[in-house]
């Protein structure tokens, strides 16, 4: 591979490891990472007894794999130019894991009515251009929309209102 | 031949079925009602309703609506879903032809011409040609599965644990071969899947894996947990990213006749043809190339075109090849599922999802019993597709509406109904906590360039690929060479190899990108 392509190492000092791809670096260590979990994880389960598989072999056997698989992108983006990193957004990830975890939190002592128009609100968050008479509007009808879906067409048992109501 | 016509007779009386049914409201009447038609029917138009939603894809929208299929018998709740898969295809393409916008992969090359069309004010002959096309490519992939069912059956039955461990090998560098992007990364993102699969109980002796004494998680992550996770949170939050009003150049133009003209049916029934004729073949590959076979259709008309210069100016072949050939493909797509048990993609894998959860578990076994389940679905499939053809043509006036939705109005609604649907299942609200965890990663996974779909398949196949590993070598008493000795098994794994070795090799690497250059014109 040609070393004085594009952006290679930098003309004012020579770097050990010339990241070329830092999509690709960052990614396969996070899988790798990921694999060390799966190894931690799965430490106290039996492996090979015999010929036969334990419950912990296809665990390791596939972390191992993976690991090695995490390396080998890894090095990828140390030979070959690549992608640099995206920029993550802030506002619309919180905001949606935010009503999500409001949701699981409130269903069982609010119930469904009241959490949906919570859940509503708290997404629409994450979006700038949320105008909040609308929201508020489509929040309520959708709302009680899944209040007749789930429970009366579909036949899924929900509660409706908060506990201290009924 | 007659075991054909008795399967096929088998399917539409499963299909045409009437069934009692009381209304849940006090004082109904117990009447007798075609069930699984109206599933179908309700099944394709509310996929179509949601696949026309900008911003859903098709794996999104079949996530987002398995909830409530859960309350329905099985035989109903998987020709519902089926319609939901079609359904949703269908209004991809729309949005392709209308607002420029591919529902799916799968409808990407639709919009080069499909858009142009609708430019010059000829969207209604685009779509009309869209749900002939789709319609033709489904009448003869019904019967190429009817075909194919029982022989592929036989076949499969004759699978010891080594034949299926080397199989589902195949079917997953396949996938892998077959879809765009790094062959490296897929193969990371199905290794991810399958590590995930293992968390939850050990099949085999029941010990607690990976599960650190969550209750939750005793059972093992929530295989439309994740799906609603990595498909609905996930395109949301990247959906935000590029600002919740995303330039929507929708067709303003009114649309004036949906008929085709006679030159418009003459110049398209040859690319019908051969693009079915492509989806058909590379559907049936365990990879279930519905994307690939959409790009190489466009292609190949292109190439065999007296004047190629017409492609991407409203050329209606541009259109009708490639619908054809991806409706085509996704329905072949459900032989492997069918037949060997095989998810060839992460739809069909979410079908896999539907029948596990209610007590089926696909392989040959099911064909032969539970066979009014498989001719069922076969036989809906082609009425679906006739259903699609009559109502949705109409009906294109009401998705252009649709289209008009605000996302900022439209993306709380999913997450808000997403949230309901997975709760409902076990009543657990860790699940959707969890949910939100893998939109995080999901969200993650495509920041770093990996494509999310192969995660889904490895989720599904982890689990029969460990047990017939574990099979494989509990009988061959520990000798890892099984695999390779007994000869079937042996040509499989042979074909895998050969097959990574070729997507990996420069020449046709170039190859494989040339299919999907089209993407980035």
């Amino acid at each position: 591979m040609n070393e004085d392509s594009g952006a290679g190492p930098q003309p004012g000092g020579w770097r050990l490891l010339p990241v070329r791809g830092p999509q690709d670096v960052v990614g396969g260590l996070v899988l790798m990472a990921v694999a060390a979990f799966a190894f931690w994880a799965s430490r106290d389960l039996a492996g090979m007894r015999g010929f036969s598989f334990g419950p912990g072999t296809a665990p390791r056997l596939f972390a191992g794999l993976l690991l090695l698989l995490g390396a080998a992108i890894m090095v990828g983006g140390f030979l070959r130019h690549g992608d640099p990193l995206q920029r993550y957004g802030m506002r619309g990830p919180f905001f949606v894991t935010v009503a999500l975890v409001l949701f699981a939190v409130a269903i069982r002592p609010l119930g469904l009515v009241l959490t949906g128009i919570l859940t509503f609100l708290v997404a629409a968050m994450g979006s700038p251009e949320t105008r909040w008479g609308e929201a508020i509007v489509v929040g309520v009808l959708l709302t009680l929309g899944c209040a007749l879906l789930f429970p009366y067409v579909l036949g899924l048992p929900f509660q409706m209102l908060p506990q201290v109501l009924q | 031949m007659t075991d054909l016509f008795a399967n096929l007779a088998l399917g539409f009386h499963t299909v045409f079925q009437f069934v009692p049914w009381t209304p849940a409201f006090p004082g109904g009447v117990t009447i007798p009602i075609p069930a699984n038609i109206l599933l179908c029917l309700v099944g394709a138009l509310v996929g179509t309703l949601v696949g026309v939603l900008p911003g859903i894809g098709t794996i999104a929208t079949v996530a987002m609506l398995l909830p409530i299929t859960f309350g329905l018998p099985p035989v109903g709740a998987l020709i519902m879903l089926a319609g939901i898969y079609y359904g949703a295809q269908y209004g991809g393409s729309t949005t392709s032809i209308l607002v420029n916008i591919p529902g799916e992969a799968t409808s990407v090359v639709t919009t080069l011409d499909g858009f142009q069309m609708a430019k010059q004010g000829r969207a209604g002959p685009a779509l009309a040609i869209a749900a002939i096309g789709s319609f033709a490519a489904g009448c003869i992939a019904t019967v190429l599965i009817a075909l194919l069912g029982a022989p592929l059956t036989r076949f499969a039955l004759a699978f010891g644990a080594a034949e299926y461990f080397s199989l589902m090998v195949l079917g997953l560098v396949f996938a892998v071969v077959l879809a765009k992007g790094s062959v490296l990364k897929a193969i990371a993102v199905i290794v991810l899947g399958l590590l995930l699969s293992m968390v939850g109980s050990d099949l085999e002796t029941g010990v607690s894996r990976m599960a650190f004494d969550v209750p939750e998680l005793a059972d093992g992550i929530g295989f439309p947990v994740v799906a609603m996770g990595v498909f609905g949170f996930a395109e949301i939050i990247r959906n935000l990213d590029h600002g919740a009003g995303a330039d929507r150049s929708l067709v303003q133009a009114r649309i004036t006749g949906l008929m085709p003209t006679r030159a418009d049916l003459v110049a398209s029934t040859p690319a019908i043809l051969r693009g079915t004729l492509i989806g058909s073949i590379l559907g049936i590959l365990p990879g279930g190339g519905a994307v690939i076979a959409s790009f190489a259709a466009y292609t190949f008309e292109k190439r065999i075109a007296r004047d190629p210069s017409r492609f991407g100016r409203g050329a209606i072949e541009g259109v009708a090849a490639p619908e054809s050939a991806n409706n085509a493909a996704a329905q072949t797509s459900f032989i492997p599922l069918l037949t060997l048990g095989i998810p060839p993609n992460a739809v069909m894998a979410l079908m896999v999802g539907a029948m596990t959860i209610h007590g089926i578990i696909p392989g040959p076994q099911v064909m032969q019993k539970q066979p009014e389940l498989v001719w069922g679905m076969i036989a809906s499939m082609w009425v679906g597709n006739l259903m699609l053809l009559v109502i949705n043509l109409p009906l294109v006036g009401i998705w252009v509406r649709l289209l008009r939705v605000p996302y900022r109005l439209m993306f709380p609604s999913i997450v808000i109904f997403c949230a309901i649907g997975i709760y409902s299942i076990n009543n657990a609200a860790m699940d959707v906590v969890l949910a939100g965890a893998f939109g995080l990663v999901g969200y993650w996974l495509v920041k770093h360039d990996f494509e999310p779909a192969p995660l889904l398949l490895g989720m599904v196949l982890g689990p029969p690929m460990e047990e017939n590993l574990r099979r494989a070598m509990l009988i061959s008493r520990g000798n890892a060479a099984v695999f390779v000795t007994r000869p079937l098994s042996a040509t499989l794994l042979a074909a895998a190899a050969l097959l990574l070795l070729l997507a990996v090799l420069p020449a046709l690497r170039k190859k494989r990108d040339e299919v999907f250059v089209e993407s980035e014109a």
